[in-house]
């Protein structure tokens, strides 16, 4: 029972002591501060910048301080630093400084000041996992929608090297538009659809900046450019022959390129839109019917022309940094 | 007796843990209550994000130059010259209005694969074939001539810039950018097909004027190159019901789904018109204010 009355003064000993760490007077602490910017600059303005109510405070306590501020340790009468040179000269005259600090203050700095001192999200060694759903733009008979996954390495801060698939055969929609031109001019367009797709990619981040939003908050963004190599799996929908025609889906070479905005929310999660162009040789369907049932039958008779298709898709997705944390070279 | 220390040294240590425990725990509520809101104090209390911003917008005129291209179009592409005119209130809210007039008009591959199907079939000579006789009310021999166009545009609009900021360019270029958001209604000039009756349709495939309002809104970035001019890329979208290729598309049956054999209001089709525009502003007076 001893021990836990030892054990609970212990505990509440602790408290007490995290707690005077913690409990500060509030407007003390602002007078100081004001009182301390007021005599570094000089300037009754800085004081403006405050809170109404500190600047007051600010106000009401400074010239009290520096009445009393020819003691040492004052902090109205320069701060600190030069209470704490008078106590050291005071100790020992031969260590006191000499150093002319109006002197030194005048003194060019020649210090090199960049627009974007510090990049927020650090790319270099980390990875870039980027799900997201993807639609077609420039396909007014079908809509190749569908989710899609991109992995990335960047290798340097603005290079990254990586693959990404999408999944497509789930979601093509045949428009309303299709029907309606079918119909009203008895046309036939040879349609196709798509299965899967997937590409070796390299991404290049040429530009970066920031925005203040409503003159409130910052955030971060990039844009890229990505290009890459790969395959797209797509057959002919049977338009002209569909009692005998049925088509394989069959993966064609396709070359994309790309250009992409990263909007970040923390330093490991950002928004991503990406317009990418995805190039490649469609096979069409034959928009002659052979004339013999045997002829309709043969598979031979069903492909037609190839053409060099672009097919222009919209990215809407977001991006996880791995890992999620970094280590900045220099200090800020 | 090495047991009972043993059992005395155990009771002695749980009742210390205990205690500690709920030592831990008081002081953790304790800390809870004691939690303050983190007011920031000093000089940078109560600072805006940015200060010295270059106020690029407020209190100035501007004229924008526009080259506007409509795209993911079905038959025809329009580009359309146009100018802004702005007057920015403050940095963050202008008032005024985009116009345009369709200047260019380049026919996409569905146009000409159409025209290349109506060339085939002949059907000046062969008015009987089935496929003359069954398209008689939507084909005409030119078919490039009948699809709908935009012949103007007129958008007194609002523009919100609530993003601003600076982009950096290889890293060697700096430039300072806002992304604005605009809206306001449009009054559309437009050409498409000529309302016609069951009998008149296929020998008349004229166009027709009318105009219509429609709501417009968009989001675009601008890059400031001066202290008096940026390059804007602007996305709009012009949503609104027109007959895009001049069919007869419906007005009969079910929810007046099917074709009538004539054109009517009924065949416009809605249409989420976009357009994209390129434009370069210029700011008057040439001097831009900068703000605390």
């Amino acid at each position: 029972m001893n021990n836990t009355r030892i054990g609970l003064l212990l505990a509440a000993a602790l408290g007490l002591l995290s707690a005077s760490a913690l409990a500060q007077e509030q407007a003390n602490e602002n007078a100081e501060t004001d009182a301390a910017a007021e005599g570094e600059s000089g300037d009754a303005a800085a004081g403006e910048d405050v809170g109404q109510d500190n600047t007051e405070a600010a106000e009401a306590e400074a010239p009290a301080e520096g009445a009393k501020g020819e003691e040492p340790g004052s902090a109205a009468e320069g701060g600190a630093d030069q209470g704490g040179l008078s106590d050291i000269c005071k100790i020992d005259p031969a260590a006191c400084p000499t150093v002319d600090f109006d002197k030194e203050a005048r003194k060019p700095l020649g210090e090199q000041i960049y627009a974007v001192e510090q990049i927020y999200a650090l790319r270099v060694r980390r990875f870039e996992l980027n799900p997201y759903w993807t639609f077609s733009l420039n396909d007014q008979f079908i809509s190749h929608p569908g989710p899609g996954l991109a992995i990335n390495y960047y290798l340097t801060n603005v290079f990254a090297v990586g693959v990404n698939g999408n999944y497509y055969r789930w979601f093509n929609i045949d428009s309303q538009f299709n029907g309606d031109v079918r119909r009203a001019t008895r046309l036939g367009v040879p349609l196709n659809e798509y299965d899967w797709g997937a590409a070796l990619n390299f991404t290049y981040v040429p530009a970066y900046g920031k925005y203040a939003g409503f003159g409130d908050f910052i955030f971060q963004y990039d844009a890229y450019v990505v290009g890459g190599v790969g395959f797209l799996s797509t057959r002919p929908i049977p338009v002209f022959d569909p009692v005998y025609r049925n088509f394989a889906y069959k993966p064609k070479l396709a070359f994309n390129a790309g250009l992409g905005l990263r909007v970040f929310f923390y330093r490991w999660l950002a928004a991503i839109m990406e317009v990418r162009d995805y190039v490649y040789n469609e096979q069409l369907e034959a928009l002659e019917v052979a004339p013999t049932q045997d002829e309709r039958q043969n598979k031979s008779t069903w492909m037609g022309s190839k053409k060099l298709t672009h097919a222009v898709h919209a990215q809407l997705g977001v991006s996880i940094f791995l890992p999620t944390s970094f280590d900045y070279r220099l200090p800020k | 007796m090495g047991t009972t220390i043993t059992m005395k040294k155990s009771a002695t240590l749980r009742h210390l843990v205990t205690a500690l425990v709920a030592g831990f725990t008081l002081l953790t509520i304790a800390q809870s209550v004691q939690a303050q809101e983190i007011l920031v104090t000093g000089p940078l209390a109560g600072a805006p994000a940015v200060r010295k911003l270059r106020l690029y917008r407020e209190g100035r005129l501007e004229l924008a130059p526009s080259v506007s291209f409509t795209i993911l179009d079905e038959y025809q592409r329009t580009i359309l010259i146009g100018a802004k005119l702005n007057y920015n209130l403050t940095d963050w809210l202008a008032i005024g209005g985009w116009g345009a007039f369709g200047a260019i008009r380049i026919s996409t591959a569905l146009t000409d694969h159409i025209q290349d199907v109506v060339d085939s079939r002949a059907c000046g000579a062969n008015p009987t074939d089935l496929n003359c006789r069954l398209t008689a009310t939507n084909l005409g021999s030119d078919f490039p001539s009948q699809v709908g166009r935009i012949a103007w545009v007129v958008a007194p609009q609002l523009t919100v810039v609530p993003f601003r900021g600076k982009i950096a360019i290889f890293e060697s270029l700096y430039v300072d950018s806002d992304l604005h958001f605009f809206a306001g209604p449009a009054f559309v000039g437009l050409k498409e097909r000529a309302n016609c009756s069951i009998g008149e349709c296929p020998t008349n495939f004229r166009l027709a004027s009318r105009s219509t309002i429609a709501p417009t809104f968009g989001i675009g970035l601008s890059f400031f190159t001066h202290a008096w001019g940026a390059v804007a890329a602007d996305w709009r979208a012009l949503p609104f019901s027109r007959n895009t290729g001049g069919f007869d598309t419906a007005g009969s049956g079910p929810d007046q789904a099917f074709p009538d054999n004539q054109i009517s209001d009924a065949d416009r089709q809605f249409r989420f018109n976009q357009l994209l525009t390129v434009s370069y502003s210029i700011f008057l007076p040439f001097e831009n204010r900068v703000s605390e």
